[in-house]
């Protein structure tokens, strides 16, 4: 009895030993490393061995890896671009609807009252008013001004130039003499635009305004600080 | 009867063994280690049976925990970059050695004492 238990425990030990060393045989010779000749040999054989498996699966990782990089990227050069064009266009509106500072070439209009009447009799020809000042800033527009502003107010699309008894309002800031329009813009086109024989400014330096035009190379303008609203207006969809 | 049913496991395991899938080469020098511990301790086994001090404890013991401490040493001299497993072989193979050597003498012996009793009678025989 005692021997048959040795005899089929030993049984079973070899038989796992076998295995064992089948299992490290068919290992040893798919991995196609016969022994070498010097020890070092061996130990390099090894080693590429290793680094082999090491690399195979380091590749494969990378391989799933790059696909998802290349989901990632697509879709942030998705975003990218959009928020790029976002912002490109808003910079464009903004600048559109004077909500920045702009600088640029262009005129600097200087209008003050006359210090003598020239004409007696009707001393109020000799003010500068609010009409004069929306003249001014028509020609100018016409003369294809790309940004407006007199004493500090940007002329934008709700502006209005209104009158307030000794005062003038412009974007409900009251402003007074002397007015001070810078434009940017051609500076040929819009002096020449001002200047020519029968022109606004013409009449006003007949009424013995004070007219003063000066070409500039870099002229700011002040943003509007106003708020657009829309009340009644909608997008047409 | 013990050499038969060894022999009967170790065809069963080469059969086996010849089918079952391939392990990785990583790990590859833990299995022959652990090879040459089981290897031992069977050898192990065999002289302890022919001096009749068998121990099923201290024989199961032995092959899973000399296979284990192996794979243990081999894998700290690998984190160590010192080539433990070699002492294992050596130790391992040693005993091996003195092993075969013992079950060798036991055979040996017992076949001489076999053969002089046979010349002995047969001596007896031509004299009559």
């Amino acid at each position: 009895m005692q021997e048959k238990k040795i005899a089929a425990l030993l049984g079973i030990m070899c038989f796992l030993l076998t295995v064992g060393i089948c299992i490290q045989m068919r290992t040893v010779t798919s991995t196609a490393s016969r022994m070498g000749r010097t020890y070092a040999e061996n130990e390099l054989r090894d080693s590429v061995l290793k680094w082999k498996e090491k690399y195979d699966l380091a590749y494969d990782n990378l391989e799933t890896k790059e696909s998802k990089l290349e989901k990632l990227r697509e879709s942030a050069s998705k975003s990218s671009e959009t928020s790029e064009n976002v912002k490109t266009d808003l910079g464009k509106n903004n600048m559109a609807l004077g909500l920045t500072e702009v600088i640029g070439k262009g005129i600097t209009i200087t209008l003050k009252d006359a210090e003598v009447a020239i004409n007696k009799l009707d001393l109020s020809s000799s003010l500068v008013h609010y009409s004069d000042l929306i003249e001014v800033a028509n020609a100018l527009k016409n003369a294809g001004a790309e940004a407006i502003s007199i004493n500090g107010e940007r002329i934008v699309n709700p502006t209005a130039i209104a009158c307030a008894g000794n005062i003038i309002k412009i974007n409900n800031e009251k402003v007074g003499v002397p007015f001070v329009i810078n434009a940017i813009g051609s500076p040929e086109k819009l002096y020449g635009a001002l200047t020519m024989l029968g022109g606004y400014i013409d009449k006003l330096k007949d009424d013995g305004v004070t007219v003063d035009i000066e070409k500039k190379d870099s002229i700011t303008i002040p943003k509007y600080d106003g708020v657009y609203k829309f009340e009644y207006a909608k997008v047409v969809e | 009867m013990i050499y038969i049913s060894i022999i009967i496991g170790c065809i069963l395991g080469a059969i086996i063994g010849m089918n079952t899938p391939v392990i990785s080469y990583t790990y590859s020098s833990y299995l022959a280690i652990a090879i040459i511990a089981a290897l031992d301790t069977v050898f192990g086994g065999i002289t302890s049976v022919i001096k009749k001090n068998f121990d099923l404890k201290i024989f199961l013991s032995g092959f899973f925990g000399n296979a284990i401490l192996s794979i243990a040493l081999t894998y700290l001299g690998e984190r160590l970059n010192v080539d433990i497993y070699l002492a294992a072989v050596v130790v391992f193979v040693g005993r091996m050695f003195t092993n075969l050597a013992i079950i060798r003498r036991h055979y040996v012996d017992k076949w001489t004492n076999k053969f002089a009793e046979m010349s002995h009678k047969n001596k007896k025989e031509v004299k009559e």
